[in-house]
């Protein structure tokens, strides 16, 4: 049996459905990877925030240890990885555990490797080196994958920045983004010295910085696994990016659309192309696996441009995962598993590749990541629950029925909402409320939030509700400067 | 809480008072893990001789108007005191003026209530008094401005108190660059987070701890953890990570005029009213090192200092939880 060759699809799937091995991904929430427990056998999730209130059947969620407030996801799964009930877990299903994660580092290895099990994805130092936006300008560049005209440079002041993109010929409208981080949290959009100030101290002293001319573009995101038979390329999806509804970061990405029409087919065979070229790229460099790019789209030449490499899986995961296709042949993460369960396998991928690319494929969904964006600090004192909601005729959305399948949403006047925010958590600007997915378009042609968005939007978030924290209010009294009280 | 603000220009009557109504509680604090275990009289000198050189005249007045007492002596040399820590959150305002805001979350019982105005040594200087000749948080007549926050590390080592090593930059440094040097030189005791704006807005924060080099970062904000959170349960207990996220967010996300600015630092969460758990918020001090003016808030009401007019009063306030 363990000398046998998977030949193709279906045997490539009924291997997973007779997994012996235990799996498990392990993140804050099981979002990224929803529905994958379901095509691989022994599929756990092990999770920080019980979204489903344990009514998931695969999310193990430890009670919760007094901890520091994460400084990251890689801190949450190191913490994940320390709690002794997910130890007891892990060791009570037994075999040799592998771990997936959204995010790891060095730590992450030292810790899995205590517990005897095989991180599947390369190396931390490896994707840790790959995820600096300068090295994937390298990479793209050597690929024949362009990025937008840029210039790395050490910023000293906002003097030294003008001159710098003089002499590069970019002028001064600017979007710079430091080696890492996400976009958003690291995306400055620079015109002037007052937006410098902002910005400086994430700029002055952080090295090497991608200092990129600012174009008119519409964002979107590609997935891909890069296999020994080749690189596998999913759907191009459309980006939300930056909408004061949604999230509070300008330029921060806020959701995806898939949709068979949202590019012209010249766009999408074009990133479908540099997107395989890249992930050829990345082997010879020695990465394997899930990755993502993101595509800058020029609105007026339609010309692509390599936004960034996120070399792990995503925000944007659970959408190519759940695309027609996906149900049809397999999702793209099954193949990132096949390429690390060592099992030999021979797919055709260019056979796959152009299935993938039939526009009959894809069917349409979107997927909003909703923020708490008022300037504002509250408590969490209820907040709607995991499940499949209903927008009624007069705009009202109501909760209708519990599920964890994404697919349960049967029409556009459906919905299903994965809650991140509960009651008893701190509701600040940027925190995250949860993730509403719907059948359709949440933009319009023109790339704006349509209306029915807007009132999902509104109604999910009017029903959160908070209390204010305590404030103090002091009282100056003029006093007989006699004596001191210590 | 009874707050005074003083002004002397030379070490003289006032000072004397001042220690020696302060002195007891210090010296007992001073004294709780035994003499034995604070430096002696000699070694104290010989480093602040070896690291501080310019404030030995200084310091031997002031141990002259202390009564020049051994325990009080190596007491204010502030070397190798008795380990203390505090909560604390400071930000520069990311508007065209320097503006240094911050709060200073400690314990109210172990806390001077002092705000001093001096002009030892030729050079004005006026902050918030700690151990009778150090700051935690002051500005000279250069207009340059500095703020401490404990670093959130539990480590202690062989250096000075912080607040004296913030009294030296501010009597020997006109400019941020200046301020570098020092404090990349001069050893500290624990673990601090000192961020240090002058009148052109050059800033800087360094991250200063007894066990390793000090790293100059260009961060605007500091709270009670340095590079990655060490200590847990103190991170825990003072929100160090939220709250240096919130300053953060108001810095990139917000053009805040400076007053909105100042106001967030009297609200949750950086405001805090955790008394019961030994760290509420005590003050927020405002340094505008062009104007060389400073203030002191609470909810509710605002005490305007001037450098070149510092008019010495007295504020009773209260702040419900704490003393």
């Amino acid at each position: 049996m363990a000398t046998t060759v998977l030949k193709n699809i279906s045997e490539i799937r009924r291997f997973f459905h007779r997994n012996e091995d235990p799996v498990y991904f392990i993140s804050a929430t099981n979002f990224n990877l929803l529905g994958i427990d379901e095509w691989v056998k022994n599929f756990k999730y092990i999770c920080y925030i019980d979204c489903y209130d344990g009514k998931h059947p695969n999310v193990f969620c430890p009670s919760e240890q007094p901890h520091a407030e994460f400084q990251s996801i890689e801190d949450i799964n190191n913490y994940l990885l320390q709690h002794k009930e997910v130890i007891d877990f892990i060791k009570r299903r037994g075999g040799k555990p592998k771990f997936v994660f959204l995010m790891f580092d060095e730590e992450t290895e030292r810790l899995s490797k205590e517990f005897g099990a095989d991180v599947w994805f390369p190396k931390a130092k490896l994707r840790q080196s790959m995820d600096n936006k300068i090295e994937t300008v390298r990479i793209g560049n050597k690929a024949g994958v362009p990025s937008v005209p840029n210039v790395l440079a050490e910023v000293k002041s906002y003097e030294d920045l003008r001159a710098t993109c003089e002499q590069g010929g970019i002028g001064h409208d600017l979007v710079l983004q430091s080696a890492f981080g996400d976009s958003g949290h690291t995306t400055f959009f620079i015109k002037s010295e007052a937006d410098f100030r902002r910005h400086e101290h994430e700029i002055i002293g952080e090295g090497e910085i991608k200092i990129m001319k600012r174009i008119d573009c519409r964002g979107s995101a590609i997935e891909a696994c890069a296999t020994s038979q080749g690189t596998i390329v999913g759907p191009l999806m459309t980006e939300l990016v930056g909408f004061k509804e949604l999230t509070p970061y300008r330029g921060g990405w806020c959701g995806n659309e898939i949709l068979s029409t949202a590019f012209p087919p010249k766009v999408r065979n074009q990133a479908r192309d540099l997107t395989f070229k890249f992930g050829e790229q990345l082997r010879k460099e020695g990465y394997r696996g899930y990755f993502e790019l993101d595509f800058l789209i020029d609105k007026k030449t339609g010309d692509l441009w390599l936004g960034e490499l996120n070399p792990r899986i995503t925000g944007a995961s659970s959408m190519t995962n759940h695309a027609a296709f996906a149900h049809a042949d397999a999702p793209l993460f099954l193949f990132h598993l096949l390429e690390f369960s060592k099992k030999k396998f021979n797919l055709d991928v260019d056979e796959l590749n152009n299935r993938w690319a039939d526009p009959e494929m894809i069917d349409g969904w979107s997927q909003m990541v909703i923020k708490h964006t008022d300037d504002s600090v509250d408590i969490c004192t209820s907040a709607p629950e995991t499940g499949i909601y209903k927008m009624l005729e007069d705009g009202r959305v109501v909760f209708d029925r519990f599920d964890y399948h994404r697919r349960a949403v049967e029409s556009e006047n459906e919905a299903f909402f994965l809650r991140i925010l509960g009651p008893g958590d701190y509701r600040y600007e940027g925190a995250d409320i949860g993730i509403l997915v719907t059948r359709g378009r949440s933009m319009t042609k023109a790339f704006q939030l349509n209306d029915r968005a807007r009132k999902w939007i509104h109604g999910i978030k009017q029903s959160v509700s908070g209390r204010p924290l305590p404030v103090a209010e002091a009282s100056p009294a003029f006093a007989d400067p006699a004596f001191k009280i210590m | 809480m009874y707050w005074r603000a003083i002004s002397e220009d030379q070490p003289g009557p006032k000072w004397a008072g001042l220690f020696r109504e302060y002195w007891p509680d210090y010296q007992r604090w001073w004294l709780k893990e035994g003499d034995s275990m604070r430096a002696s009289y000699m070694e104290s000198v010989r480093m602040l001789k070896r690291h501080m050189p310019e404030m030995l005249p200084l310091y031997d007045q002031l141990c002259e108007l202390a009564g020049g007492g051994d325990q009080a002596s190596r007491f204010l040399s502030f070397y190798c005191p008795p380990p203390y820590l505090s909560g604390c959150s400071q930000a520069l305002w990311p508007g065209k003026a320097p503006v240094l805001v911050r709060n200073y979350d400690y314990n109210p019982n172990a806390f001077d209530s002092l705000i001093l105005h001096t002009n030892w040594q030729g050079r004005q200087v006026m902050g918030t008094s700690d151990g009778l000749w150090g700051l935690v948080d002051g500005m000279n007549d250069a207009g340059l401005a500095i703020s401490l926050t404990f670093g959130g590390r539990r480590i202690v080592g062989e250096g000075f108190g912080v607040p004296l090593i913030l009294r030296y930059v501010l009597q020997t440094c006109t400019t941020a660059a200046e301020a570098e040097e020092v404090l990349k030189r001069v050893p500290t005791h624990m673990s601090y987070n000192v961020t240090v704006v002058d009148r052109t807005r050059k800033y800087f924060t360094a991250m200063m701890a007894p066990d390793r080099p000090t790293i100059i970062t260009h961060a605007a904000v500091a709270t009670n953890h340095q590079e990655n959170v060490e200590w847990i349960s103190h991170a825990r207990f003072t929100a160090t990570v939220e709250r240096e996220r919130y300053l953060l967010q108001r810095l990139t996300l917000h053009r805040d005029t400076e007053d909105k600015f100042i106001a967030a630092f009297l609200k949750p969460p950086l405001y805090s009213t955790a008394f019961d758990h030994g760290f509420g918020t005590l003050y927020t001090a405002v340094y505008r090192p062009r104007k060389k003016q400073m203030e002191i808030r609470w909810p509710g009401t605002t005490w305007p200092l001037s450098m070149d007019a510092f008019e010495e009063g007295t504020r009773q306030v209260q702040i419900p939880g704490a003393a």
